[in-house]
């Protein structure tokens, strides 16, 4: 969607603007872009594994979670988290306040809210609950049930 | 009988408030209809034009006496005095008001009852076999297992969004009451040849436009590792299932396109990266709690000299609705909620307390509901049936249908859904009117009529003996038939019988595939027994003679 266009950089953990680019471009450019230092953004339809065994000259990931109710974020996070070990920050941007709890339990490190949500309580939505009932990629705060 | 700890209780609440405050963003325009919905959905809550109806899980079927009460005053408090008992262990209400909504669940979590997941595109209500722990030759009662895998997918953090909705059933028992290979994945309890009990799993069956059989996915599958089995198949799912297109939505449309052995390829390159990982595997210290919550509370009893009484009217609803339980001294009895002219499944709050005090008085307190919309009594003592039928006849409440024809199960059909294309509670009307002689009844024995109003096929016609399919012709009803459908023994989609029949010759078509049927019978040979003998052509040549 047009809104994800528009974000053309983003701050990292140190507060640092990092250049996204788009998982096409990416692929198209992967050797120039390699030594820039840039951060990806990969869509739901994106096949996320191909960036797999380039993880040392991304900066970081941004997933795109515009889509309220197309949840193939939560496994591409999942799978770059716990399963392939990427080790810099999976930002899920776009995001809604509805999902954080979702995310963050799937591997998303930090999220850029729509502005459609902002002075809402995010407390309420990222921590409804005091308990879980499965493995997952962060249950930080939650008493584990299983 | 298994119960919610105070931590589950606690979980139902925090979902309730959550709910609430989402509720009251939206009535406040800070949420919008398309977000609302998909949030809403996974509570339950459908919302029509002029009304909105709960869907609250029934999980495994099984519900104590309290649990009914509760769904009895929910009726009465929130809905018109009405619950409806579906053919996968729910049961809705069909009018209830919005802002009365978060205290209804509220109501309904004291009795551990909840609506999370009865709808959407995620993980919905498992279901097992209603006569779980009960029959001969089970290999396991299912519902421990239910209930630890209902537990993992419950707001799974990565599987909460899928491209369709998700229906799992579990089987242990010899015969199929769940219907598991129609559902997006069943599971059948199984042992293996060195005796360890594991699953097989299938995937890709469900009914509508495209009715498909579940493939075996995999033909054992240990218990400890069930769980990170279907987190792979759900992945695959969640990563390649068609999200582009309304009517492809299911995994049923993914199995189909790359083949059932690329599915399970793909699944089983997924699970060798976790299926090791020990925090994956099924509890087995809670599995064992679970299994002495679920166990059954009697013991055998030997009633010596008991002597059956001796009434015709008795005689029939028992032969009909009366089954053998495997502990010594115990029956299973089977009500029958089906009303000449009622929609089937539909239950009076007046009736869902005095099932609730019945239950208590001869059942343990324990009730099961079944996808024939029936509620089963589990613990009957044999020497106490005849006086529980009394009270039922008292009730009217003793329908001797059961298994028999006149137990149709039937959807809303036009008079309800604004999606039908036709009928369906008035053609199961006068089909139980047209067979309304109890000899006949008998003498045909058990044969299912199932009638949806359009292709969704909420009331699985495929899979029925006799199967009807509302459409429209020229702006008329008309109903596509369809034979020897089946679920119990094996999985069979039916056969479609030719050009379909308008509403006013419908019941006769019925009549004449039943006479067809009960020509060619041999000894007992059930209704699909006969067609896979004599074929389809001799129904044929009758109905469009
Ligand atoms: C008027 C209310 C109802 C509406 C609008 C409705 C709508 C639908 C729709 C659209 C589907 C197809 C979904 C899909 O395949 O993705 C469906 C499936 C289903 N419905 Fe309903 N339904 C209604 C009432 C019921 C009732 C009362 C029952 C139970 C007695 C029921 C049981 C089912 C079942 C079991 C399926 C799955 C069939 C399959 O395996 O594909 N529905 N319903
Ligand atoms: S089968 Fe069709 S008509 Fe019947 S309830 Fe389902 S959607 Fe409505």
């Amino acid at each position: 969607m047009s809104e994800i266009l528009q974000i053309e950089s983003i701050l990292n953990k140190e507060y640092e603007s990092v250049d996204l680019v788009s998982f096409q471009e990416w692929l198209e450019n992967i050797d120039k872009l390699s030594n820039l230092s840039v951060g990806v953004i990969i869509g739901p339809s994106d096949d996320v594994s191909l960036i797999k065994g380039h993880f040392d000259f991304i900066e970081l990931i941004a997933l795109d979670f515009n889509n309220f109710d197309d949840g193939r974020g939560y496994s591409q996070a999942y799978l770059l988290s716990k399963r392939w070990q990427f080790s810099g920050e999976i930002i899920g941007i776009n995001a809604h306040l509805d999902q954080l709890q979702f995310m963050i339990r799937s591997g998303v490190t930090s999220y850029i809210l729509l502005d459609s949500y902002i002075g809402l309580n995010e407390e309420d939505y990222a921590n409804g609950f005091s308990i879980c009932y499965q493995e997952a990629v962060n249950n930080s705060g939650l008493q584990q049930k299983y | 009988m298994y119960q919610y700890n105070a931590e589950d209780s606690n979980f139902l609440v925090e979902r309730v408030d959550q709910f609430e405050k989402q509720l009251k963003r939206h009535l406040a325009g800070e949420l919008d209809d398309a977000k609302f919905r998909s949030l809403r959905l996974r509570n339950g809550l459908y919302m029509e034009l002029h009304a909105h109806m709960l869907r609250v899980a029934i999980p495994y079927g099984t519900l104590s006496s309290p649990q009914l009460r509760s769904l009895a005053n929910v009726a009465d408090k929130y809905d018109r005095g009405f619950g409806h008992f579906t053919t996968r262990q729910n049961i809705q209400f069909n009018w209830i008001e919005l802002p009365e909504i978060a205290n209804l669940l509220r109501e309904l979590s004291d009795e551990g009852l909840h609506a999370i997941q009865t709808s959407g595109k995620a993980t919905r209500n498992i279901t097992a076999d209603p006569l779980s722990g009960l029959t001969e030759g089970e290999i396991e009662d299912a519902r421990p297992y239910c209930e630890l895998i209902r537990r993992w997918f419950n707001l799974h953090p990565e599987f909460s969004w899928l491209p369709g909705k998700f229906k799992i059933a579990i089987n242990g028992a010899k015969l199929d009451e769940t219907a598991l290979r129609i559902h997006d994945l069943g599971l059948r309890l199984v042992r293996n040849s060195k005796g360890q009990l594991g699953f097989s799993v299938f995937v890709g069956g469900g009914l509508g436009a495209a009715a498909m059989i579940a493939a075996e996915t995999a033909s054992f599958i240990e218990v400890e590792d069930i769980l990170s089995y279907l987190e792979s198949t759900m992945r695959i799912y969640n990563l390649k299932g068609r999200r582009d297109h309304q009517k492809k939505l299911r995994i049923k449309f993914l199995v189909r396109e790359l083949g059932a052995e690329e599915f399970s390829r793909l699944v089983d390159e997924d699970w060798q990266q976790t299926k090791n990982d020990s925090k994956l595997k099924l509890n087995l210290v809670e599995l064992e709690q679970l299994k002495k919550d679920f166990s059954l509370p009697i013991k055998p009893i030997d009633l010596g000299g008991f002597e059956e009484k001796v009434d015709f009217n008795y005689s029939i609803w028992k032969n009909n609705n009366v089954r053998s339980h495997k502990v010594d001294g115990f029956s299973i009895v089977n009500i029958s909620l089906t009303k000449l002219g009622a929609a089937p499944g539909d239950a009076t709050s007046e009736q869902m307390r005095i099932l609730a005090d019945l239950s208590e008085k001869y059942s343990a307190g324990e009730l099961r509901t079944t996808k024939r919309q029936t509620i089963v009594f589990p613990y009957v003592r044999k020497d106490q049936v005849f006086n529980l039928w009394q009270s039922l006849e008292k009730y009217d409440l003793a329908i001797p249908h059961q298994g028999t024809l006149a137990q149709i199960v039937a959807c809303p059909g036009r008079d309800y859904c604004d999606l039908a294309k036709a009928v369906s509670i008035p053609i199961a009307t006068r089909v139980q009117e047209r067979f309304n002689d109890m000899k006949k009844l008998l003498d045909i024995g058990n044969l299912n009529i199932n009638i949806s109003g359009c292709e969704n096929s909420c009331a699985h016609h495929h899979v029925a003996d006799i199967g009807l399919l509302g459409m429209q012709k020229n702006g008329e009803e008309y109903y596509q038939i369809t034979l020897a459908g089946e679920t119990l023994y094996e999985t069979v989609i039916g056969k479609k019988l030719g050009p379909s029949v308008s509403g006013e010759n419908i019941v006769d078509a019925v009549e004449t595939v039943v006479n067809v049927y009960l020509e060619h019978r041999q000894n007992q040979e059930r209704f699909t027994e006969v067609f896979k003998r004599i074929g389809i052509t001799p129904f044929k040549e009758k109905v469009y003679e």
